[in-house]
């Protein structure tokens, strides 16, 4: 496989959101705008990136039986690592992620990428693969954030893509949003419909 | 090279090691964003305060106390410019949210007024509950100015003064008790 | 081998029923509730209704011909009857575009998501009304007071159904006594004096349509009976206990949705299960969790979500309850 396919496989082909359907917990819980989607995706690339790059090099040390806790120790260092610079430099998007953030030491991409590539390929190539993996991660999230927080919200990014007093009257059009989609049954159903979006065009 | 034996041995050693460099490496992450984690804490609290009175020019968290009060804890945080008190800011809290807690920082002027009320966190429904946010609706400019000696800290329907959110009298209910609960214990206090 | 699964002892007989003619006698047992409807809400519900039929077919049409490019199937009458059931269950004064979306929503996401009519998992309409009050929790429950609104739409005069003026009152300490005066008399709740969704509110009108669906055979008795036994039982030993903090069970039964619910939603043939047995323990399971939201959940009325989630156990209810197989011995007692 061609390095550049290695660094793509993960945006689309293999996309950890709508193609292995991994991940779901952070996906749902953290989406309720674009900008949350994208500091939580961001947040995992780093960990992705770095746990696939320090687990590669290493991997040839571990014993086999001690492999899994060894990987968890890794990614709960990088986590935390995350999560105390969040918490000094990033303190509102640290605040509306919450317990998200340590919750990526469970997220099944992460120790799914260490145990099913880092550990058998080269460094760079894991290095690729997390690159690759986090960006479809953050691109997943940010698109479910922002369509999420088009209908449930009226905004993107916080920009409001209609006026907060419309000029038309209440009851001629949408003065208040599809709440339902920044709540949690709305991030079903954004994400379903995503899904069968790309599958359709993936074909 | 061959795959490193799992015997007892190796497995302590691994698991010893990679522990040891991971707790070094977080040491010196912690021991390098306390400071910047400390002021951002203290950022938040300043940026409470200054939501909710007039300007002030010193540290208000250094010079807070708590009162014990319902089974929750009132902080009051005092304010002074040129020495001379501006007002009292007050963290205030309400069990009786549509979903429980709502955090709220109001600010007292000396003499006892409202200045401005902000929301530190609630869990109220969105849509409905949540239009206690400033920025959400007009519900918390109508206690601006008011003293609530002469304003009653009731919703309407209850016989005060008022005007709960369309469909959240719960959570109107629940934010004047946390207000009426600031303000009865800053006038305890006495420390104006 | 294939003949071998081949079952025909023909000539069949057709039994006369179909899918259209089934959902006319619904439609034509809704009516009496839409006349009455149309008495107390006057314009308001004469305009939500025809616009929700309106634009469920028109979703049904627009998805099977152009997403879904099969031959539409508009004229079966399901689209008519989602559309009547979803405009029943919101107040008359909802503005119109909330309409549209809550068609959109029962026929899009609710209906041809899982694959049309047999496929859905959840009623529809129902679904279409959970989610529109999620949405619009303050359009969706600003009740028009019926006669004062029958020439208004949008600007009609609002007030608080009976049982958000119970719960209200509870949360506030009041006994039933005192919130009593604040109701409308058990006669008028059964007549339908009362604000609430434009096809709920009269009990009496229901009750008349939910006799011409049995002498038609449309639906059997047990899943709306099996209901209203619940909840009378349930909400009985609850005032039994305690009569100043709980209402009686002729109020519970005649307010909200228990009505429209038991009768037209809970009995749709799709979502409910095959087997007797199996009827009454759905039956079972909406009238306890009705009365479970409506006396200690945050919501003053419950039916709809009790559906839902009743729904959902339909498929576990057909696994545990299964209908005798053709040709299978029937134990008979005595």
């Amino acid at each position: 496989m061609s390095k550049v396919a290695q660094l793509t496989k993960g945006i689309l082909r293999e996309n950890p959101i709508f193609v292995l359907v991994l991940g779901m917990c952070p996906t749902l819980a953290t989406t309720s705008s674009a900008f949350n989607g994208m500091g939580m995706g961001l947040a995992t690339t780093f960990v992705l990136l770095s746990s696939n790059v320090v687990i590669s090099a290493i991997a040839r040390f571990i014993p086999d039986k001690v492999r899994i806790p060894s990987y968890i120790v890794v990614i709960a260092t990088f986590v935390t690592i995350v999560d105390l610079v969040m918490q000094a430099y990033a303190t509102k998007l640290y605040e509306s992620l919450g317990i998200f953030i340590p919750l990526i030491v469970v997220n099944c991409i992460v120790l799914g990428r260490a145990e099913a590539f880092a550990n058998k390929n080269t460094i760079f190539d894991s290095l690729l693969d997390g690159l690759g993996m986090g960006i479809g991660f953050t691109f997943a999230l940010t698109l479910l954030g922002s369509v999420r927080e088009m209908l449930g919200n009226f905004s993107i990014f916080g920009l409001p893509i209609i006026p907060k007093e419309p000029f038309w009257l209440k009851e001629v059009f949408f003065h208040d949003p599809i709440l339902v989609f920044v709540l949690a049954p709305g991030a079903f159903i954004a994400l379903a419909y995503l899904i069968a979006i790309f599958n359709r065009f993936k074909k | 090279m061959a795959k490193v034996e799992s015997n007892f041995k190796n497995m302590t050693a691994t698991l010893l090691v990679i522990t040891l460099v991971a707790s070094a490496a977080l040491g010196l992450v912690y021991q390098s964003t306390m400071e910047p984690i400390d002021l951002a804490q203290q950022a938040k609290i300043n940026n409470a305060i200054k939501a909710v009175l007039p300007e002030f020019d010193n540290q208000p968290g250094n010079e807070a106390y708590s009162v014990a009060v319902d089974g929750g804890e009132l902080t009051f945080y005092l304010a002074t410019k040129d020495g001379q008190p501006v007002g009292t800011a007050v963290k205030t809290f309400s069990n009786n949210g549509f979903a429980g807690l709502i955090e709220l920082m109001v600010g007292f002027l000396p003499d006892g007024t409202i200045n401005k009320v902000a929301v530190i966190s609630h869990k109220e429904t969105p849509g409905l509950g949540d239009k206690i946010e400033p920025q959400k609706s007009e519900f918390s400019v109508q206690f601006e100015g008011k003293s609530p000696e002469n304003f009653k800290l009731l919703v309407k329907k209850d016989g005060g003064d008022v005007d709960a959110i369309t469909a959240s009298t719960i959570t109107s209910r629940a934010y004047c008790d946390a207000l009426a609960r600031a303000y009865n214990e800053l006038k305890k206090g006495g420390k104006q | 081998m294939d003949s071998k699964l081949v079952v025909s002892p023909s000539p069949h007989v057709h039994s006369g029923e179909s899918t259209r003619r089934l959902m006319f006698n619904v439609v034509l047992a809704l009516m009496p509730a839409f006349a009455v409807s149309l008495y107390y809400f006057g314009i308001g519900a004469l305009f939500v209704t025809l616009l929700s039929i309106l634009s469920c077919v028109l979703f049904e049409y627009l998805i099977q011909k152009f997403i879904l490019k099969v031959q539409p199937t508009i004229t079966d009458g399901s689209a008519i009857v989602t559309g009547l059931l979803f405009a029943f269950n919101v107040p008359s004064n909802l503005p119109w575009y909330i309409v549209v979306t809550g068609s959109l929503f029962a026929i899009g996401v609710a209906k041809m998501s899982f694959g049309g009519l047999g496929s859905n998992p959840f009623n529809p309409a129902l679904a279409a009304r959970v989610f529109m009050l999620i949405s619009f929790p303050v359009q969706m429950t600003s009740w028009p007071l019926p006669i004062e609104s029958r020439l208004k739409y949008i600007d009609a005069v609002t007030g608080p159904t009976p049982l958000a003026i119970l719960k209200e009152g509870l949360k506030k300490g009041d006994t039933i006594s005192q919130i009593a005066d604040q109701i409308p008399s058990h006669l008028q709740l059964f007549m339908g004096v009362m604000g609430g969704s434009l096809g709920e509110i009269s009990a009496l009108a229901l009750l008349i349509g939910f006799a011409w669906l049995l002498y038609k055979k449309v639906i059997t008795w047990r899943i709306p009976i099996s209901i209203f036994a619940t909840i009378f039982v349930f909400t009985g030993i609850l005032w039994l206990i305690n009569p100043e903090q709980n209402a009686d069970p002729i109020f519970h039964l005649v307010t909200g949705g228990v009505m429209i619910g038991a009768i037209y939603m809970a009995t749709d043939y799709v979502t409910s299960p095959m087997h007797p047995k199996g009827m009454l323990i759905f039956g079972l399971g909406i009238g306890l969790l009705t009365v479970i939201i409506r006396v200690w959940g945050a919501y003053p009325e419950g039916v709809s979500f009790a559906i839902l989630i009743m729904n959902a156990f339909v498929p576990l209810i057909n696994r545990y309850v299964k209908p005798k197989r053709f040709g299978e011995e029937v134990k008979r007692n005595g």
